[in-house]
């Protein structure tokens, strides 16, 4: 666990092995002071006031010591522990920087928003927080143990007879606790998925008069998490813990009565078993301390492993120097590509000639979006080669590889600033005549006429002061102030009312106007105005060609045409 | 009121001090298990007396031992096994303890998550719509688990952290009064230096939460909005954003720090058990130099004098998790005292399929009016259109039938009576609705149709299925009707779509409200989506949220929504004749069916933007 600590903590880990030295040493001084306790309590016993005196000036030398070392290295965790605060988030931040695009899913804003809270602090303190607590509850026992045998070796022997069987008990202890974890940790995932889908489904659940007491599905999910979490108590309380914290005792009860029965064979002086069974207690309290904090270093551990997963997960090797680029083409070839191990798309190859539009077409599922998003290298592939403009996306740095790609998908993320900073952030030094027209043309002007602060209007948290359309259309304004080569469209426009509609079209047709187009199309008209149509099955392309010759092969293509058009001319209404 | 509650939350937080807010709630809330918690606070006073007896027997034994030498064999064992019993005393108290109060804390956990999910079964949907599903997975799963610690444990260390001091204390004193003021010198010190480290961080901790939010926020500002930074080469801007975040924090909390920074360390070294030990010898040592003490009673205080501290110190490392379990258990509080829609007491029954709303007003947050005087008559059988633009509020007319809020002034009538005089079972029966965002439940596919109707027999849910057009596609499926969705089913959006077209079938209400995307969620599946819908329409009072103009030309009555009012209604020949909005809207449409994304340069390129 130190070593992944020290992983995890990159530049800051000189200080953390120094705060560990220094813990180490004081936990060390801490175990020789218990140890000198033996001859202290003889001199006091047998009256010795001139030994006493000198065995307690030792003590109070340790002690000052030990104080200043203590404090020394206090002050070092607590200080240290802001810089290394920082530059964790620092790290966390430039290691996310890096990421390909495809590791954020919707799941990882939640999991990495509380890693960058909760997470980073809980690893952060740990050197302060836990670490003293856990050295000295394992170092001054040796320390204990070791002196031991200078003044009594038998009894000295059974405790460090306890000692392999003190470990096996932490381990075993550690074993089941995390055993019984994994299994709880199912009946979480399980509650939280219902609890999630429970919120999100709530207009059905109530449509159906199916709320808590008629939603059998969440209550069985919170009385099976109450039975795991049972078990987890049953288990990993009181085996677990109850394994170690017995051995403890064991330990403590077989020096105590070995130690008794070693006086009435007067191996031992009285005086001695009684300074001995006190160091005894000193050798016990630490361990019992350390298993009390047992819970809490489970917590610190969760969030180390989570924080070294995330460090674990490699960026997209990137090369550093420019390539010169020659007309916006787009080409696949034979390009292999799996999420995990499941493959998603098989053999594709097609090439996107310059300034032309090209259709994928095909069922939900059959991979037209991955397609575009391998052109934005959210991942890379599996084999074969994607190329923009000639060349390998992988042998372009991203800054060049973006600079050749606009997209405008159905999701439209802007930050909270206003409408201006969201657009001028695709081209910080455009003029403010490239801006205007830009606005113009995205029809944005429609949005910032009917709002009092114009252009100025700050559009909140991921846009969320502006509809649907009108986020829509800013998106497009920032992809035509880019001015890339390559458009890259999902077009589910469809949803959108209708004047909105005829605004986001009159702004798409001002990005697409002279740009390789790449479009994710569901419009019949788009498709028939396409270049190239490429027909989308379980990942592969099964046809190929302008609307036309595809009508005329009489394939999956032509079926799937009639089928939309049937549906075009549909009414509604309450009388068959 | 929201305001009164607030403020005597604020009340409680001054009152309660450290940092447990509403203890009068908590231990309402609290109520099913009170009686276990005292019982385990009981025994853990036994634990808590029994772990000091080892270390007394041990005296004993010293005293025992220098009284009459090795000779006394009798008395020492006695000791002995005094010393052994209690330490399995302690071990038994601790385990019975903290098993019943971590048992209790499961039964706890069920009773609370159940009462809140009854609560949010209740609650205008609206509240739903302002916080995301994971806020209520938070509250339901996170925050009640997070209470743990203040259940589980917290009362035993207070127990703990009280009972072995005092004890341990009055045993000491019971021996000599001035030994035991010199046990108690490091213990005050400590207390009093981390007495002053809380006063002077307390005030801080609203800033603190301030700060720790902002984190938060901007770090999923960056996660979320990496795509388009990465586009825009703008990688540095977000994450900048984020930096400054935890600097600003970084500043606040070294300021907070800066001021604690000697008071904690020195507090760590006064308390630490090598301090005691130094002080304790030494007292020893001069008194019984002076004669005032027998060497032999230097021993209990060299025994229990270094341990007395650990259990306070234990008090303060949870002081963390106490915190955090209270702020916890005060958004558990919270929640559970939303306010609820009302039910009536004495229900009626509606008289026919009849909708009427009355000069109906409605505002999602107070201020902006989303509906604002609608009067509308369903009549049954017939169609009625809604049209208008996003957020004219063509939704909310809608969503008001199923009652997911109450109008805030004027009413909402089926057959006569108000929808707040009608159980909600009874509305159940009489109306459903198809919306856009199909919600599918991970079970089988038959539980996810039969949601709408319990009682429904295997053939009644498969004849529903039929009827939408769906049933060959569940045959298909490895498990068929018993294939669990998201797991071996794996419906695309139009094939959900008519599954929950399904539930309509099989629930048969008189009254369907129907948005009519619905249709075209799925281009690939449109066709069979719009047979099931014809077929689920034929009969019933139809409303719907209409979007392509061309499919709701044939209803008997459209209504163009305006700005929360209605500004045309008519047929559709009426209306084009008035030329008027509908009119408008008609002729855009008409246009965006023939549009397609054009990149031949137009009247209009945007190349020019650039030269």
């Amino acid at each position: 666990m130190i070593r992944r600590m020290l992983r995890v903590m990159g530049d800051d880990a000189p200080t953390l092995r120094l705060l560990i030295a220094l813990t180490v040493v004081g936990a060390v001084l801490q175990g020789v002071a218990f140890a000198l306790l033996v001859p202290l309590i003889q001199a006091l016993l047998e009256g010795d006031f001139s030994r006493l005196w000198l065995w307690i000036a030792l003590e109070a030398t340790i002690l000052v010591v030990f104080s200043v070392l203590n404090y020394r290295t206090k002050m070092l965790g607590l200080s240290s522990s802001a810089s290394l605060t920082l530059h964790l988030w620092q790290r966390l931040g430039d290691h996310i920087a890096k990421l390909p695009l495809g590791w954020f899913d919707a799941e990882k804003v939640g999991s990495v928003s509380r890693l960058a809270s909760v997470g980073v602090f809980s690893v952060s303190g740990f050197p302060t927080q836990m670490l003293g607590m856990l050295i000295n509850a394992f170092v001054t026992p040796a320390v204990v143990v070791a002196l031991m045998f200078v003044f009594q070796w038998q009894l000295a022997l059974v405790a460090a007879i306890t000692a392999p069987l003190l470990w096996a008990a932490y381990q075993i202890a550690g074993a089941i606790v995390a055993a019984v974890d994994r299994r709880t940790h199912g009946a979480n995932v399980r509650t939280a998925n219902r609890l999630i889908e429970f919120a999100q489904t709530q207009p059905v659940l109530r449509a159906f008069g199916r709320t808590a007491q008629g939603h059998k599905l969440l209550d069985d999910a919170l009385v099976a998490q109450r039975k795991a979490d049972n078990t987890l108590i049953a288990w990993g309380g009181v085996v677990g813990d109850g394994i170690f914290r017995l051995t403890v005792q064991a330990a403590f009860t077989a020096i105590l009565l070995t130690g008794i029965a070693l006086t009435a064979g007067t191996t031992i002086g009285p005086v001695q078993l009684i300074a001995l069974l006190i160091l005894a207690t000193r050798f016990v309290q630490p361990l019992m301390e350390g298993a009390a904090a047992g819970g809490a270093m489970r917590t610190v551990r969760n969030n180390l492993d989570r924080m070294d997963t995330v460090f674990g997960t490699s960026p997209l090797p990137e090369p550093m120097s420019a390539v010169s680029l020659g007309e916006p083409s787009v080409e696949f070839e034979d390009v292999r590509f799996g999420y995990d191990d499941r493959e998603v798309l098989h053999d594709v190859s097609f090439t996107a000639a310059p300034r032309t539009m090209t259709a994928l077409v095909g069922p939900s599922g059959s991979g037209k979006t991955t397609i575009t998003r391998l052109v934005a290298r959210f991942w890379d592939i599996g084999s074969g080669a994607v190329r923009i403009a000639g060349e390998d996306v992988r042998s372009m740095p991203v800054e060049h590889l973006m600079g050749q790609l606009s997209f405008v998908f159905q999701e439209v993320y802007l930050f909270s600033g206003t409408i201006r900073d969201n657009i001028l952030m695709a081209r910080s030094d455009a003029t403010e005549d490239q801006l205007r027209e830009a606005i113009r043309l995205a029809r944005v002007d429609e949005i910032t006429s009917r709002l009092p602060h114009g252009l100025d209007t700050p559009v909140g948290e991921g846009g969320s002061a502006l509809s649907g359309g009108e986020r829509q259309r800013v998106s497009i304004a920032r992809a035509i102030l880019k001015d890339a080569p390559i458009v890259l469209l999902d077009e589910a426009t469809a949803a959108l009312d209708a004047e909105n509609e005829a605004l986001v079209q009159d702004a798409l047709n001002a990005l697409t106007a002279n740009r390789t187009l790449i479009v994710v199309a569901h419009r019949l008209q788009t498709i028939a105005a396409a270049d190239q149509i490429l027909f989308l099955e379980h990942g592969k392309i099964v046809e190929r060609g302008a609307h036309d010759e595809l009508i005329d092969v009489q394939g999956r293509y032509a079926d799937f045409w009639r089928e939309r058009s049937r549906a075009r001319g549909w009414r509604l209404g309450t009388r068959g | 009121m929201n305001a009164a509650r607030t403020q005597a939350k604020g009340e409680m937080r001054d009152a309660g001090g450290l940092a447990i807010p509403g203890v009068g709630g908590l231990w309402r809330l609290l109520r099913p298990i009170r009686g276990r918690l005292i019982i385990a606070c009981v025994i853990g006073t036994i634990g808590a007396a029994a772990s000091i007896v080892p270390f007394i027997a041990v005296a004993q034994l010293a005293q025992v031992l220098l009284a009459s030498g090795a000779g006394a064999t009798a008395a020492v064992w006695q000791w002995g096994w005094i010393a052994v019993g209690a330490l399995l005393l302690r071990l038994l108290c601790v385990f019975v303890a903290g098993g019943i109060t971590h048992f209790a804390d499961t039964r706890f956990q069920l009773i609370v998550r159940r009462r809140m999910a009854a609560r949010l079964g209740k609650v205008p949907l609206g509240w739903f719509t302002a916080r995301t599903s994971g806020t209520v997975k938070k509250s339901v799963s996170d925050d009640v688990l997070h209470m743990h610690h203040l259940v589980a444990h917290t009362a035993l260390e207070i127990v703990d952290g009280v009972v072995v001091p005092v004890v341990t204390l009055a045993y000491l004193f019971s021996i000599n009064g001035a030994m035991s003021l010199f046990v108690m010198l490091p213990l005050l010190v400590g207390i009093g230096l981390y007495g002053a480290q809380l006063a002077k961080v307390r005030p801080r901790m609203a800033d603190y939460s301030t700060a720790m939010g902002e984190i938060s926020g901007t770090a999923v500002e960056f996660v979320q909005g990496i795509g388009v930074v990465k586009t825009f080469g703008q990688t540095g801007r977000a994450y900048r954003r984020f930096l400054d975040a935890t600097a600003r924090f970084m500043d606040l909390m070294s300021g907070v720090m800066r001021s604690t920074l000697r008071s904690a360390a020195l507090a760590e070294v006064v308390l630490a058990p090598l301090t005691s030990l130094v002080v304790i010898t030494a007292a020893g040592a001069v008194l019984s130099g002076a004669g005032w003490i027998p060497p032999v009673d230097v021993i209990p205080f060299v025994l229990l004098g270094l341990g007395v501290t650990a259990p306070l110190m234990a008090l303060f490392f949870s002081a963390t998790a106490t915190t955090q379990a209270a702020e916890a258990s005060e958004r558990v509080l919270a929640l559970l005292a939303t306010d609820t829609l009302p039910e009536s007491d004495a229900p009626r029954v509606p008289a026919d399929a009849t909708i009427a709303l009355e000069r109906v007003r409605f505002s999602y947050d107070g201020q902006y009016a989303a509906l604002d005087g609608i009067d509308l008559r369903l009549e049954p059988g017939t169609t009625t259109a809604l049209v208008g633009r996003s957020g004219s509020g063509k939704t909310t007319i809608a969503k008001l039938i199923p009652r997911f809020w109450d109008p805030d002034s004027g009413r909402i009538t089926l057959g006569g009576v108000d929808l707040r005089d009608i159980a909600s079972s009874e509305l159940h029966r009489h109306v459903t609705f198809v919306f856009q965002d199909v919600q599918l439940l991970s079970t089988s596919v038959t539980e996810n149709i039969r949601l709408a109707k319990p009682t429904a027999t295997s053939a009644e849910v498969e004849a529903a299925a039929r009827a939408a057009q769906i049933h060959d596609r569940i045959l298909e499926l490895p498990r068929g009707y018993d294939s669990v969705v998201g797991d071996d089913a794996l419906f695309s959006g139009g094939e959900a779509q008519r599954i929950s077209i399904a539930r309509a079938f099989l629930a048969d209400p008189p009254i369907l409200v129907l948005d009519e995307a619905t249709a075209f969620a799925d281009p690939e599946s449109e066709a069979l989506i719009q047979d099931a819908l014809s077929a689920l329409a034929i009969g019933r009072t139809l409303l719907v949220i209409a979007h392509r103009l061309s499919t709701i030309q044939g209803a008997d009555q459209i209504a163009v929504v305006d700005r929360g009012c209605i500004a045309e209604r008519g047929t559709h020949d009426e209306l084009l004749a008035r030329a008027g909005t509908y009119a408008t809207l008609w002729a855009n449409h008409e246009r965006s069916r023939s549009w397609h994304p054009e990149i031949r340069p137009s009247a209009e390129s945007a190349r020019k933007v650039n030269r």
